[in-house]
């Protein structure tokens, strides 16, 4: 039982370091538009990323 | 008089109507200030004042020392603002949620334990996290209830934030009192740092949804591209056209207007002939035919042929400008309607102080030692979760639920208003109506027709797909055309089409004056063979589909559906005939409609307004609801409450059952509120309130009202 005065205390730090990482994700602008990167692949003029193939590989048959 | 001058500043913090009459006292404090009128549905100050005694950084000063923020009314300042609040929401939403549910997690054992089943020491520790829990969701989430509450003191106004900030500031100041007092408190009572945190998590998430649905309109109203057009073509001297911003056009300009674009200022036209699109500044639906010589306005459409015009009135004078001064003038005299929970704000905190000083001198007398106690008991109770979560809740499912069906709310309250709607003004031209004209009728004009008038409306159709006239155009899409292969064909913008079929003859489609008859009867257009008038047509104006039977089911809905045009009055008449409307009056000014919805508020009507045109915009803005076509001119949808984007009449008519069920549901909550606190606080006085129940019934009231309230959005 006497782990409890380790936990607690532990588990409102945790708390205390979700809430510092909530804010620094917030303050960068991540949840300013949600939808917006969701859609962001459907655009025709989005630039394809170093590591995208420009056509899926043919299979093989 | 001396100078003065003039702004619009968007205000952001302001969570009620009293915060509006608090901010105007402020302004009207500085210096200098000449006038202030500060709308809290438009989240908006006006402000007149003297340059020479204060300046606009004076101002911006004094709303950030009354506890608000300002900005000027341009878009982009507007934008940021709202981005920082809709950061600042989730930030304070987010800690509120997260917190509560590591507050929950430790509030638990000690709730299903049995008694004397957890040490003191490890419920002293348990008590203690909560109470770090709490700290960032009392200190933080809840500054705005605090904020919003010592303003409303300050102001001598009781909203419905301050029983909330009395309650959450007593109930953790007596379960801080617990934890750090002695053991055997402890073991008696408990702490309520769950209940008081979830209260703000609810509270703010109702708060957060209500500021993304506003965002989501102001978003949708900003991206809405204005009438004006931005650059017009101007002719020099030489001949030479070129493109320049509006803004450097002077009084005398020569202007080139190409075919379907705005006119860019109020003037005459100088050279050529055309039809000009009118019906969002007047409501004519009926586009009206220039000539040289003819006065054209800014914002109509050119829908007949290029022509030429010279300017006479530009930005601020013309006749759309002066509409929408009249419109910012109407904004701020709207009446303003105490929202419901508002009004149950001030005896809700009396009735509650009342009962805890009563608690405690009657305790005084039975047990002194437990006199505070039952005192406190009695305002934690009472705690305003099920009172201040009962509008809200109800009003934003409805919202939500109306979005779906094509109706985009932007200020919730006006759920609550349209529920009491006793009169519904509607416009004519672009709301019932499409705007579009509908060949309705043809007669023949000569003994030689009768009984082949199908034949010649069928080769009267094939000449009108020549034009892109309205009226040829509505002939079009009426009769199917003929096989007859034209040449010649020659258009006169404004009057008429001309052209030879195979057999030489001459055939001529345009208005009964060019073609000498007489224009009586309702016969609009006229088709003739050399020279002799042998057909007819008349026109209607398209309903929209469903209005009928919207407007009867709004009549049922003991609405009084009352219709304001500044069209035709006999066109008028027509179509409130087809609609069974029987008030209705046409050929009316902007000041003449904003006269008549006066009148209607002056005899304590609730009015909403539903309208299209910049002409609709000074009623908009003044209407107790507004509502606006998405179809409609930017500055009337600027205005209004809610944005019909469907385009369907019979949306309203869901619209308004739907208030009227939030507003049952509103009521239901409240009842609820008053059942759960007429239970609670005899329990509480008489000192029988075990804790645990307590708190279950302080989440468990919230909870009731948030699913019932969720009823409506399904």
């Amino acid at each position: 039982m006497e782990s409890l005065y380790l936990l607690v205390p532990l588990s409102a730090l945790l708390v205390l370091a979700l809430l510092g990482l909530f804010g620094w994700a917030l303050n960068a602008g991540q949840f300013d538009d949600l939808e917006r990167e969701g859609q962001r692949i459907l655009g025709a003029d989005s630039p394809l990323d170093a590591d995208q193939a420009t056509s899926p590989p043919l299979s093989e048959e | 008089m001396a100078d003065t001058a003039a702004a619009t500043l968007r205000i952001t913090g302001m969570h009620c109507a009293a915060c509006a009459d608090t901010l105007e006292a402020a302004l009207r404090r500085v210096p200098g200030i000449l006038a202030a009128s500060v709308s809290a549905a438009g989240q908006a100050a006006e402000v007149r004042w003297d340059p020479a005694r204060v300046g606009p950084e004076a101002i911006a000063q004094a709303v950030r020392a009354a506890g608000y923020d300002a900005a000027p009314d341009t878009s982009a300042a507007a934008r940021r603002l709202r981005k920082r609040e809709a950061r600042v929401g989730l930030w304070r939403l987010f800690v509120a949620g997260l917190c509560a549910m590591q507050i929950m997690m430790l509030a638990e054992p000690v709730y299903l334990a049995g008694p004397g089943e957890i040490a003191p020491e490890y419920r002293r520790l348990l008590a203690w996290g909560q109470w770090t829990l709490s700290l960032p969701v009392l200190l933080f989430s809840a500054a705005p209830m605090f904020a919003g509450a010592w303003r409303s003191l300050k102001s001598r106004r009781i909203g419905m934030d301050v029983p909330v900030a009395l309650g959450l500031a007593i109930a953790f100041l007596a379960s801080t009192g617990v934890v750090f007092g002695p053991d055997a408190a402890l073991l008696r009572r408990e702490v309520y740092f769950d209940s008081l945190s979830m209260f703000v998590a609810f509270l703010l998430a109702g708060r957060y949804l209500e500021m993304t649905a506003r965002h989501r309109a102001e978003t949708a109203l900003e991206q809405a591209s204005s009438r004006l057009p931005a650059r017009a073509l101007r002719i020099a001297p030489d001949g030479q056209a070129a493109e320049v911003p509006i803004d450097a056009l002077v009084a005398g300009d020569r202007l080139r207007v190409p075919l379907g674009e705005t006119f860019p200022a109020d003037g005459i036209l100088c050279a050529g002939a055309t039809a000009a699109d009118e019906s969002l500044l007047t409501g004519e639906s009926r586009p009206a035919t220039k000539a040289v010589g003819d006065a054209v306005i800014a914002g109509s459409i050119n829908l007949g042929a290029p022509v030429e015009m010279i300017a006479e009135r530009l930005g601020a004078d013309t006749r759309a400008e002066a509409i929408a001064a009249l419109m910012r003038a109407a904004r701020t005299q709207r009446p303003a309607l105490l929202a419901v929970a508002d009004r149950w704000a001030g005896p809700f905190l009396w009735g509650i102080l009342a009962l805890s000083i009563g608690a405690f001198l009657a305790w005084q007398r039975i047990d002194a030692d437990r006199a505070l106690e039952a005192a406190i008991a009695v305002l934690i109770v009472t705690c305003p979760c099920a009172l201040s979560l009962a509008a809200p809740t109800a009003l934003l499912a409805a919202a939500s639920r109306m979005g779906r069906g094509g109706l985009l709310v932007r200020d919730v309250n006006a759920i609550e208003r349209l529920a009491r709607v006793q009169t519904l003004f509607v416009d004519k031209t672009g709301t019932l109506t499409t705007g579009e004209p509908a060949c309705a009728r043809i007669r023949a004009l000569a003994a030689s027709v009768q009984g082949g008038a199908a034949a010649f409306a069928e080769k009267g159709a094939s000449l009108a797909a020549w034009s892109s006239h309205p009226l040829a155009k509505a002939i079009h899409r009426r009769w199917n055309p003929d096989a007859t292969v034209w040449c010649a064909i020659e258009e006169t913008p404004g009057r008429g089409i001309a052209a030879r079929d195979e057999h030489g003859d001459r055939w001529c489609l345009g208005s009964p004056e060019w073609l000498g008859w007489p224009a009586s009867g309702g016969i609009e257009v006229v088709l003739a063979r050399n020279g002799t008038p042998l057909l007819g047509f008349g026109f209607t104006e398209t309903l929209r589909e469903d209005a009928v039977r919207a407007i009867q089911r709004l009549h049922d809905d003991g609405v009084a559906v009352r219709l304001l045009s500044g069209d035709d009055p006999a066109r008028v008449r027509r179509v409130a005939a087809a609609l069974a409307i029987e008030d209705a009056r046409g050929g009316l000014s902007p000041e003449d409609k904003l006269a008549a919805l006066q009148q209607a508020q002056e005899a304590r009507e609730c009015v909403a307004m539903i309208g299209d045109g910049i002409n609709d915009a000074p009623v908009l803005a003044r209407a107790d609801v507004a509502i606006a076509m998405g179809a409609g001119a930017a500055l009337a949808r600027s205005q209004a409450d809610a944005i019909l984007l469907s385009n369907r009449l019979g949306d309203v008519a869901d619209a308004r059952l739907l208030a009227r069920r939030a507003l049952r549901v509103v009521n239901q909550n409240l009842a609820w509120a008053v059942v759960y606190n007429a239970t609670c606080v005899p329990l509480a006085l008489s000192g029988h309130l075990p804790a645990w129940a307590a708190g279950l019934g302080m989440a468990a009231s919230s909870l009731v009202v948030v699913l019932n309230s969720m009823r409506l959005a399904r």
